[in-house]
């Protein structure tokens, strides 16, 4: 005997809810209904992800109503704990924007009938279960129009009524089908549901019923994909560096934004602060009639930065964050760091590195040099101050950008001191830094 | 007799009330003895802006601050210069005692993207002081500036021409800089919880080889 039990959750409105926008036509009733399907399998195909990380054994059924079952195994003993979890996964999906209903039942079909009564809707037990069902109307069975409608002119009312007659009568008045259906409502009989499983690379589509101009307005739907991909991410337990964003239009190619991120990670909110930078910044070619985030590669989550809480892991995780906005908003060859460089020219005794480059080390044994240099040396008059030098430096012959000249610092009316030098091929003088 | 207290008298109490609470600004020394003694709390002010008018650019103002920006640094906090009219001169730096492990250079394409760098990086706790050298700034600006900084415990530096000293600005301190023989005249025109008006003289870091 199994102590498996079930989180059945309908959600009725699903299609509608899926599309971030209402369709502004419908097309003839056929294709209206195979659309219907289609953003009904994209956005259960989501949320199975999404759920993911609270069971992984899940599957769903896309009816009337579409279903989602989650299998909670013996392992998580105490109903309490049951409880936290439910309350836990309803909030997720009010978060996501799902109507929903939720029962938790040892059975898959009792979870699932459950879902559809207005209180009461977790038991634990079979035998709970079976008391549960007793008092409850007929119609709630799912069995054919006609099985109820015969049920109902034999007299019969509640659900305690139709368990009570003899499995054999059942079987030989109504079929084999309707006998085994509620033997599995109780958990008398086995029930075995097409595992969904989870895919190794992740694409996620969220179609809009109408065109979006404007790029705030992808903003909720948004989230709710990046919360998701949080959901799949916790599900499979890894972390991402990058994921990319795919904008679909009308009559235009697809066009994308890659996000990437300085550690692993996998938090939405994380997500949802880098993409807006990023946004805020793009100019979408034309309307979009659809979002795709996409992720090929993961890595283990033992190294994502949020698990554990140094203050040094807690700063290089704020620092990272920070950094990781910029990036998005300015681009990132603009977010740098600086090093110096073993070379005599001045300008090139430093560099500009990425974020990424390991820095070398620091070299200061030059002698004294300014904090500010120009980009590029400025041709300028002869100084008629000079404070101090000359400091000879030749040097650069062997790559072609041979340099002889003498360092001085000079003194400007303004009081500023300046970083002088004369080229000595060509006697001229030049501005090259500012001792600020 | 009446028991009403005057504008300026209840404005005194609430000082008063104020210093006797001992909530004394948080501050980072300067590394400048007798800047430190003219500043409240001893030092830069932390979580605030302080706004450096220099009369000319190459006079030591940059100098001036080497030293906190070192000790930030070696505190572990990393130091931002957003969009710099000059390079930060990575051999100079390093000469003066700066980590340049925490040195970040961020470069922006507008005013705007400026003053959106400065905001982020004053609210990270990571960032131990923020330069800015803003073309254009109003109040408004300066105020967010100042609440970022607040929020992120950091030091917020802006570098505003001259000219801005002629207008009041929100900032915690405001020093002007005059070019001196011997360093840098630190001229205090506005220090919060502190007295302003008074003139320094202070030998900054040596600009001419040994």
């Amino acid at each position: 005997m199994s102590a498996a039990l079930w989180l059945c959750i309908r959600l009725p409105q699903l299609a509608q809810q899926a599309l971030a926008a209402i369709p502004e036509h419908s097309a003839n009733i056929e294709d209206a209904a195979a659309r219907r399907t289609a953003i009904e399998r994209a956005a259960m195909e989501r949320l199975a992800a999404w759920a993911y990380q609270w069971s992984s054994l899940l599957s769903y059924r896309l009816a009337d109503e579409p279903l989602l079952w989650l299998e909670f195994g013996a392992s998580r003993a105490l109903f309490g704990g049951h409880a936290a979890l439910l309350a836990k996964i309803e909030a997720g999906l009010t978060q996501l924007g799902y109507s929903h209903a939720c029962a938790l039942a040892p059975s898959p079909a009792g979870a699932a009938l459950l879902t559809l009564v207005e209180q009461e809707r977790c038991v634990s037990t079979r035998s709970q279960l079976r008391a549960r069902l007793q008092m409850l109307p007929l119609s709630l069975l799912a069995l054919p129009q006609e099985v109820l409608a015969a049920l109902h002119s034999a007299g019969l009312r509640r659900i305690g009524q139709v368990l009570a007659l003899p499995a054999a009568a059942i079987a030989r008045r109504f079929g084999p089908d309707s006998n085994l259906y509620l033997r599995r409502l109780c958990g008398a009989a086995s029930d075995p549901r097409p595992a969904w499983r989870i895919p190794a690379i992740y694409r996620a589509r969220c179609e809009f019923g109408s065109e979006v101009r404007d790029t705030t307005a992808l903003l909720f739907p948004l989230r709710r994909l990046l919360l998701e991909f949080q959901g799949y991410l916790r599900g499979r337990d890894c972390a991402v560096l990058r994921f990319t964003l795919q904008f679909e239009h009308y009559r235009h190619p697809a066009s994308s934004v890659t996000i990437g991120m300085s550690a692993p990670a996998r938090d939405a909110a994380q997500f949802l602060l880098l993409a807006r930078e990023r946004l805020q910044e793009l100019l979408l070619p034309a309307p979009v009639s659809a979002l795709c985030l996409q992720a090929l590669e993961f890595t283990a989550a033992s190294v994502v930065q949020t698990d554990f809480f140094g203050s040094d892991a807690q700063q290089l995780q704020q620092l990272q964050l920070l950094l990781d906005r910029l990036q998005a908003r300015l681009g990132d060859a603009q977010v740098l760091r600086v090093q110096t460089e073993a070379d005599h020219r001045p300008e090139r005794a430093w560099r500009l590195i990425t974020r990424q480059q390991p820095a070398a080390a620091t070299d200061t044994a030059a002698p004294a040099r300014p904090c500010t240099l120009l980009h590029n040396p400025r041709r300028i008059e002869p100084p008629a101050l000079l404070l101090s030098g000359p400091e000879r430096i030749e040097s650069g012959w062997w790559d072609g950008a041979d340099a002889s000249r003498d360092y001085y610092v000079a003194g400007a009316e303004d009081g500023a001191r300046l970083w002088v030098f004369q080229d000595l091929a060509e006697g001229a003088w030049y501005l090259q830094g500012l001792w600020s | 007799m009446s028991t009403a207290l005057t504008l300026e008298q209840l404005a005194r109490l609430c000082r008063d009330a104020e210093g006797s609470r001992g909530a004394r600004p948080p501050a980072a020394p300067s590394g400048f003895p007798e800047l430190d003694a003219s500043l409240p709390g001893g030092g830069w002010p932390i979580g605030a802006v302080a706004e450096l008018m220099s009369d000319a650019i190459g006079i030591g103002e940059l100098s001036l601050l080497v030293p906190v920006l070192s000790r930030l640094a070696r505190a572990g906090r990393y130091i931002a210069w957003i969009a710099p009219p000059y390079l930060p001169y990575a051999p100079g730096l390093a000469q003066r005692g700066l980590p340049l492990e925490r040195v970040l250079l961020i470069r922006t394409r507008s005013l705007q993207e400026s003053l959106w760098a400065a905001e982020q990086a004053l609210r990270c706790p990571a960032i131990g002081a923020v330069l800015g050298w803003p073309a254009y700034i109003v109040d408004r600006n300066v105020r967010r500036l100042q609440l970022a900084a607040e929020a992120g415990g950091s030091l917020g530096i802006l570098y505003r021409p001259p000219e801005a000293a002629r207008e009041s600005s929100p900032a915690a301190l405001r020093l002007r800089l005059h070019a001196a023989p011997d360093g840098l005249a630190v001229e205090i025109q506005k220090c919060r919880g502190g007295v302003a008006g008074r003139t320094l003289r202070i030998g900054v870091a040596p600009t001419v080889a040994a």
